[in-house]
């Protein structure tokens, strides 16, 4: 070997170990799929509070449009294309089966508080509402909100109802209840402090008192109806944003606006019409031990969901378009009013003052929007709508009944009005989403080789049974994250089918699977694959890849 | 073994050793990947900054100043907008305290200067609370001074080319009463003791150049006045800032008494009627507008100049001048049509009538002067904050109207 061939293989060799090194990250470790993302690891003692400017809100994300709007893949769901556990989401409805008591209870572990006499500590010191804030046993604080004049009874039932709800999905809620203040029986603490228009923090007079009272419904027993929201444990950091981390929160890597549990927010924005969910209405608490803390993040305030504006009822525009939407806002100007839009013209049942504006014919859960945009709810992309769409699916007619329930509202039909509408949305949310993917879930590889699987579309009745699927079986190498060997390719008309001998004596299995439906002509150009990992005798489910997920803006609703 | 060969061998096995160091350095979970990047991302913490911008707004919307600004309920505030119509843009402080008197009284002040020098010393104790929430008492003060209005001439022939100017002072000093049985209906009266005072010089421009005493009554000598009004009001406009229905319709009688020597004695009727409708639930609205004003002196009395009605200006006539016409007895009609731009912007075409007349039986619907436009308002669908309006078609040409409120 010449001397002058020698720097040339030494290069070769280790260029060989580079590649060699890369290929050490395999494409799926020992703990996939993640169940739980241990978001509360690194101490985040050392986070301040975030205080957030309405104005600022509204034209940063109006105007500015800000985070990452790249079309990419979901950065924090584990490698079957769920939602682990964290500070952000536990799986309750998606995961296990709920009774009906549970999810009506929602984050409550209260019966609901007799409040007379509970001492009046401070005014309300944010939002439109009136209220203000009392103490209970134990010195735990609790926000009071009166539902407006105009409306009795709508803020505080949107108020439980949105709560129960979102807190089946996953989201950490605080504790909500809908109580009766009497106000002969109402105390204020001599410490008790309200703000006054300069700005100016003052003692809490019984005038002041009154003059929320002014503002609130009075119910004919001559007590005033409210929300009771009980205070999260913690310390408050004020609210998160939905885009960008938090950059004095080690635990918070994943840009928020490519979190899929926010971006499926709009999913559930829409089944409920919660057009007020914006980052102002979230909330961060610094829990643990000093030394050990962490932050948890809340969704805050369902006042102005379903047919509630919080202070009156919802307006028409609410969910049919942003504040500022420059399209129709210059057609109408241009055409000095003779175009109409659409949503002008929705009819609204009217029997009941507690209900608001909530309506489902008109309703286009593809279409639907906030009060201005939001960064992750631009970002949905229809594998993170069918994953939003699944939960929104497993609120039977009956549970969505018990939770309207949990809104005591007195009129004739309110009850009925609410639940249905909210039947009627989540069916439409369910058509519209499980149908944008190539909808197969929940696949598993048995021992003797038989793959079963579940057609989430057909199962939830929003698409007819008929569909057939193809099925490419490969053996999968972990170490360079792609298929080897020879492929096989069968064919079945259930969703079931076995694995070819050649292939299941492999230590990973994928198999990519086409459906065949006569009415989704896009479920066999966007196949789901899957794969498997053996253990011991059985296999276990690592991988769903839904390859041709995009963007939402190419889906239509149905 | 070739020298080549055994340096290629030990090379490799440099290699392999730092290969196994670099390899051992890769995570083995999914959880220790993530754990390594929150270690990584622990490195580099930092506070949140929020950027000038941002943190400017949060400081304005955590003093309140927009409310302050926009509807103050208490405490020192920048009083801005017009003083009167003509006056321009003014500025100055305000201050409002509520529930004095133990509750029972608010009590408001302000003075304001605008950029044309007129300027405005107020001040209010109000009552709004009295037999449970159906009555209403105040006291106020007013002093004020405007040292350029416009005057035309009277009558409906006045020439644009007369125009002059005066000042008009006043010290006014009351109290008004009223009365609501229901959210719509009130019940009011009112006691003012007027001072007027008139600037009047015979300089080019100035009305005594081309106006005597008795083609503008009342501009050599001004007596104190005793004023008297009673008002019928009802009103369903909803909302009130900005009615997307209902109406108001006022029937106002005032009598105005000569305290010196009863040369300027008279009495006026009054009756405005708005009506707005609806369309298109409530996105579009038709307001419509009537006044008419009648205003009888006393035997051997005239109505001075100063205090008859006019035509002309922001809020009437907007194709014309302020105060362009002005006699005893006018007639103003009014029609927009308003659709929602969106949220905060609405757009108006409207259609300005209407005339003067010295005579009750030629307020007729012939010989009107009229104007046409187009504007924009600003605000919320509780209140107009801002308008912004053009005005065409009138025999004095173009006019553009920048106005803080609703026109009505």
């Amino acid at each position: 070997m010449s001397s002058n061939r020698l720097p040339t293989l030494v290069a070769l060799l280790c260029g060989f170990l580079v590649i060699n090194g890369r290929s050490a990250t395999p494409a799926f470790f020992p703990d996939d799929p993640l169940q739980i993302d241990a978001d509360t690891a690194l101490d985040a003692g050392k986070a301040v509070r975030i205080d957030g400017s309405n104005a600022f809100d509204f034209a940063e994300h109006t105007f500015l449009k800000p985070g990452d709007h790249r079309d990419i893949h979901a950065v924090n769901v584990s490698t079957i294309d769920e939602v682990p556990d964290s500070t952000w989401f536990t799986n309750r409805i998606g995961r296990r089966a709920m009774s009906i008591d549970e999810i009506v209870r929602g984050p409550n572990t209260e019966t609901v508080p007799n409040v007379d006499d509970w001492p009046i500590v401070e005014g309300k010191s944010s939002g439109i509402t009136p209220g203000y804030r009392i103490e209970g046993p134990g010195g735990r604080l609790y926000q009071v909100k009166f539902d407006p004049p105009s409306n009795p009874e709508m803020a505080s039932g949107a108020e439980v109802i949105g709560a129960a709800i979102y807190h089946a999905l996953g989201y950490n809620v605080v504790q909500g209840y809908v109580v009766e203040i009497d106000p002969t029986r109402i105390t204020i603490a001599p410490t008790a402090t309200a703000v006054d228009m300069r700005g100016n923090k003052r003692r809490m007079t019984r005038e002041d008192v009154d003059q929320l009272f002014a503002r609130g419904a009075r119910l004919p027993n001559g007590k005033y109806r409210a929300t009771l929201s009980r205070f999260a444990d913690g310390k408050p950091l004020g609210y998160f944003k939905y885009f960008g981390t938090r950059p004095d929160d080690p635990n918070d890597i994943h840009p928020h606006e490519h979190r899929r549990e926010l971006r499926g927010g709009r999913v559930f924005a829409a089944w409920l019409n919660h057009d007020d969910s914006r980052g102002l209405n979230s909330l961060d608490m610094l829990e643990g031990p000093p030394g050990r803390q962490f932050i948890r993040h809340y969704m805050f305030d369902f006042g102005s969901i379903m047919g509630s504006g919080s202070t009156m009822a919802q307006v028409p525009r609410a969910g049919n378009e942003y504040i500022l939407e420059w399209t129709p806002a210059l057609k109408t100007l241009a055409t000095f009013g003779l175009y109409v839009r659409p949503w002008i013209l929705v009819d609204y049942w009217e029997g009941a003052k507690s209900v608001g504006r909530f309506e489902s014919d008109f309703f286009d859960p593809v279409a639907w929007r906030p009060e201005y945009p939001n960064p992750a709810f631009e970002n949905l992309r229809a594998d993170d709508a069918f994953w939003a769409a699944r939960l929104v699916s497993k609120f039977s007619d009956e549970a969505i009944r018990a939770v309207v329930g949990k809104a005591n509202y007195s009129e004739a039909g309110a009850a009925d009005h609410v639940a249905t509408t909210l039947i009627k949305r989540r069916d439409k949310v369910v058509r519209a989403w499980l149908t944008g993917v190539n909808p197969l879930v929940n696949a598993r590889l048995a021992a003797d080789g038989t793959l079963t699987f579940e057609n989430a579309a057909i199962d939830a009745g929003v698409a007819r049974p008929g569909a057939s699927y193809q099925l490419t079986w490969s053996r999968f190498d972990n170490a360079t994250g792609a298929a080897v060997g020879t492929s096989e390719d069968t064919r079945s008309t259930e969703p079931r089918a076995l694995a070819p001998r050649s292939i299941v004596n492999a230590d990973f299995v994928t198999v990519i699977v086409r459906t065949i439906h006569p009415d989704y002509p896009t479920w066999a150009t966007t196949p789901v694959t899957f794969t498997f990992r053996r253990a011991d005798t059985q296999w276990d489910t690592v991988g769903l890849d839904r390859n041709g997920s995009s963007s939402v803006k190419n889906i239509s609703a149905p | 073994m070739h020298h080549a060969t055994i340096v290629l061998w030990l090379a490799f096995a440099i290699c392999a050793l730092v290969a196994e160091f670099v390899f051992a350095q890769e995570p083995a979970t999914r959880a220790e990947t993530l754990q390594r990047r929150r270690e990584e991302k622990a490195q580099h913490l930092q506070p949140p900054k929020p950027g000038r911008v941002e943190k400017t707004l949060l400081d304005l919307e955590s003093g309140r100043l927009f409310e302050r600004l926009l509807n103050p309920a208490e405490g020192l505030y920048p009083r801005i907008g017009n003083i009167t119509s003509g006056s321009g843009f003014s500025l100055g402080p305000g201050y409002r305290q509520a529930g004095i008197f133990g509750g029972h009284a608010n009590f408001s002040t302000f003075a304001a200067v605008s950029l044309s020098k007129y300027w405005m010393l107020d001040a209010r104790l109000h009552l709004p609370r009295l037999a449970n929430n159906h009555a209403a008492f105040e006291v106020h003060g007013q002093r004020y001074d405007f040292p350029k209005e416009d005057f035309f001439g009277l009558g409906p022939d006045s020439r644009r080319e007369d125009e002059v100017t005066y000042g008009l002072g006043n010290t006014v000093v009351g109290v008004t009463g009223a009365y609501k049985p229901t959210p719509w209906l009130s019940v009011s009266g009112a006691i003012d003791h007027l001072q007027p005072t008139i600037n009047a010089r015979a300089e080019p421009g100035e009305i005594l150049s081309l106006f005597s005493d008795g083609q503008a009554p009342g501009v050599l000598d001004q007596p104190t006045f005793f004023k008297y009004e009673a008002m019928i009001d009802v009103n369903t406009r909803q909302p009130r800032g900005n009615p997307r229905g209902g109406g108001r319709y006022a029937l106002t009688y005032q009598r105005f008494n000569d305290t010196d020597d009863n040369r300027y004695s008279f009495h006026r009727v009054e009756a405005d009627v708005q009506h707005y409708v609806p369309l298109l639930r409530d996105r579009r609205v038709l307001a419509l507008r009537g006044l008419a004003s009648f205003s009888d002196a006393d035997e051997g009395a005239e109505v001075p100049f100063y205090l008859q009605r006019t035509l002309g200006g922001p809020d009437d006539l907007r194709g014309f001048r302020h105060f362009r016409f002005r006699d005893r007895n006018a007639l103003l009609l009014q029609a927009e049509y308003r659709w929602e731009i969106f949220t905060a912007v609405d757009g108006a075409i409207f259609y300005d009538t209407g005339k003067v007349a010295s005579r009750k039986e030629d307020i007729d619907l012939h010989d009107l002067e009229s104007d046409y436009g187009i504007g924009f308002r600003f605000g919320t669908i509780n209140g107009v904050f801002l308008r912004v309006e053009g005005a065409f078609g009138s025999s004095a040409g173009a006019h553009f109207v920048l106005r803080f409120g609703n026109v009505f």
